[in-house]
């Protein structure tokens, strides 16, 4: 049945995504989102045999797996030599922001949920609300025809801060599946390292593998197939998956150099259909209910993770020297959250300690991405015309906008 | 017909350049030679060391005009660097003595596997150095005056 409600899901996102953003000018997100709804174990679901969601926990280990690995091999070293200081001054200030406002706004004002004591749950959404959403800032930049030292800035930063908030979160999770500070040590440093290591050497495998395969088919098995082997080794062995596939994909980039492309453009063929999962993913879990009952906290949320972010990321910048048009606005730009900040609570599902309350950051995140995608979508645009930089308008066909991706 | 007997008979210009040169640079030698989709890389002491074609070098140069991009496309479009750091090291090179007809059958099987548009073929001599190229648009020409 598993395999039927994927496929309605698939197609049914899709018709949506693009029926709602053709006519509704919205985010293609939310008919995403909605074709969840649809599928949710209590409207069609139910009848469908789908009573229960356990069964996307596989699939959405994997596909954020894939993700991972793309975002380990966005760059190569000697790229980030050339990207320079201030990007990444300003993208560590960016994410240590929004983390350390999230984290201790909710622990400041004593916010808990029931079955979640409240430093796991500020803690969890402090590590999710680093991530950005690369493809919906994309889109406005290409739709503006943005160009300036802010648009260079921020292109190189959604490019780099996934990868902080992936390893900030899988720490977190490390921390969250040991007890006691004293176990908790030896736990993290051996999900650390394992994953580095593994990640590491599969990466060399994997390339010297494909470099033999004479035709990209078979190249897309043996990369699929590393991922998802390390991925349940992580499983099996207890290590970061998501560290171990992030390290696999700067392995392959490392190894393969100038030859690269071919061990990434096959699985960034992908990413658009993992995402179409994650957010109808998302839908199957939403319940109204519970966004009315935590309207507040949503809206918390949403106003910590902007207010740190823009904070921290003008620190970061100003610290490097960076001019006041990136400092005073490049983290108003990055407000998008997408895919990835979805794909992370989905895959608490999965762990043991929130099996009770994954649900309500499910919750959380997705309300919380809904107002980025439409709110946060026009700060990038009101920052980026703040700074001078929107050139006019790329004439896009009906149907065809492309910021809404997530 | 072996490919030193095909490059006397149609000569063309091979277009090279240093590994440490800009993009900018390469577009402009290929600008200045329309006939030629290619550049090939030359080491200091003449080696064929890489190469870098037209379609290749307008995607980067040209990647603010594309919609969307990937993570890695990202990071490229903002860190042009040089000639060397984009070309393509692993090549189809076509060898002196090689016979014209085996040379498609590599270059479709080269195709499959690295999925770059390849139109000039480099002809290289045993110390890999560059002796000429052979132009797939001279190929076809031949062989439509054959079958005509």
């Amino acid at each position: 049945m598993g395999i039927l409600l994927i496929g309605l899901l698939l197609i049914t996102g899709l018709t949506l995504g693009v029926l709602v953003s053709h006519f509704f000018r919205v985010p293609r997100v939310v008919g995403y989102i909605f074709a969840g709804i649809l599928f949710a174990p209590e409207f069609l679901g139910g009848p469908l045999g789908a009573e229960t969601t356990e069964w996307t926990r596989p699939l959405v280990a994997v596909a954020l797996g894939i993700i991972a690995y793309l975002i380990g091999g966005a760059a190569t070293v000697a790229q980030l030599r050339h990207l320079g200081w201030v990007i990444v001054s300003a993208t560590l200030g960016k994410v240590g922001g929004s983390f350390v406002a999230v984290l201790l706004g909710f622990l400041l004002l004593g916010l808990t949920v029931p079955g979640l004591p409240g430093w796991i749950l500020a803690l969890l959404l402090a590590a999710i609300s680093t991530t950005t959403a690369p493809a919906a800032i994309v889109a406005i930049i290409h739709q503006y025809r943005a160009r300036g030292p802010l648009t260079t800035a921020l292109l190189g930063m959604v490019a780099l801060d996934d990868a902080l908030a992936l390893v900030i979160f899988s720490l977190v999770l490390a921390t969250l599946e040991t007890t006691g500070f004293n176990a908790a040590i030896p736990t993290v440093i051996w999900e650390i390292a394992a994953a580095l290591g593994f990640g590491m050497l599969g990466g060399l495998v994997i390339e010297r593998t494909a470099r033999r395969l004479p035709e990209q088919e078979l190249q897309l098995v043996a990369l699929l197939g590393g991922i998802i082997l390390l991925t349940g080794l992580a499983e099996a062995w207890h290590f970061s998956p998501l560290l171990a596939a992030m390290t696999l994909g700067f392995s392959a980039r490392l190894f393969g150099g100038a030859h690269s492309e071919p061990l990434f453009r096959p699985l960034e063929r992908l990413q658009e259909v993992v995402f179409v999962l994650f957010f109808t993913f998302a839908g199957l879990h939403l319940e109204l209910a519970v966004i009315r009952d935590h309207a507040g906290l949503i809206v918390l949320y949403f106003l910590l993770r902007a207010g740190g972010q823009i904070i921290g990321a003008m620190i970061g910048a100003r610290f490097a020297g960076a001019p006041r048009v990136i400092s005073h606005n490049i983290g108003l730009v990055m407000l998008p959250q997408g895919g990835v900040a979805i794909g992370m609570s989905l895959l608490l599902t999965g762990v043991a300690r929130l099996e009770d309350s994954a649900t309500l950051i499910i919750n959380i995140i997705t309300a919380s991405t809904l107002l980025t995608e439409t709110l946060g979508a026009l700060g990038t645009r009101f920052g980026l015309a703040r700074a001078g930089e929107i050139g006019g308008t790329t004439e896009i066909p009906r149907g065809e906008e492309r910021d809404e991706g997530p | 017909m072996k490919a030193r007997e095909w490059l006397a008979r149609h000569p063309a210009v091979a277009l090279t350049i240093a590994g440490d040169s800009s993009l900018q640079d390469a577009a402009r030698l290929l600008l200045d030679h329309p006939e030629g989709r290619d550049i090939f890389v030359l080491d200091a002491e003449g080696h064929l060391s890489g190469h870098l074609g037209l379609w290749h070098l307008t995607s980067l140069l040209l990647a603010e005009l594309r919609p969307t991009h990937s993570l890695r496309e990202l990071i490229e479009r903002i860190t042009l660097g040089t000639v060397a750091e984009h070309m393509d090291d692993r090549m189809l090179c076509v060898g002196a003595d090689e016979k014209i007809d085996d040379i498609l059958h590599q270059h479709d099987i080269f195709q499959q596997q690295v999925e770059r548009r390849v139109e000039d073929l480099p002809v290289v001599d045993d110390q890999r150095r560059l002796l000429g190229v052979i132009r797939l648009a001279d190929l076809l020409r031949d062989a439509i005056d054959v079958n005509t």
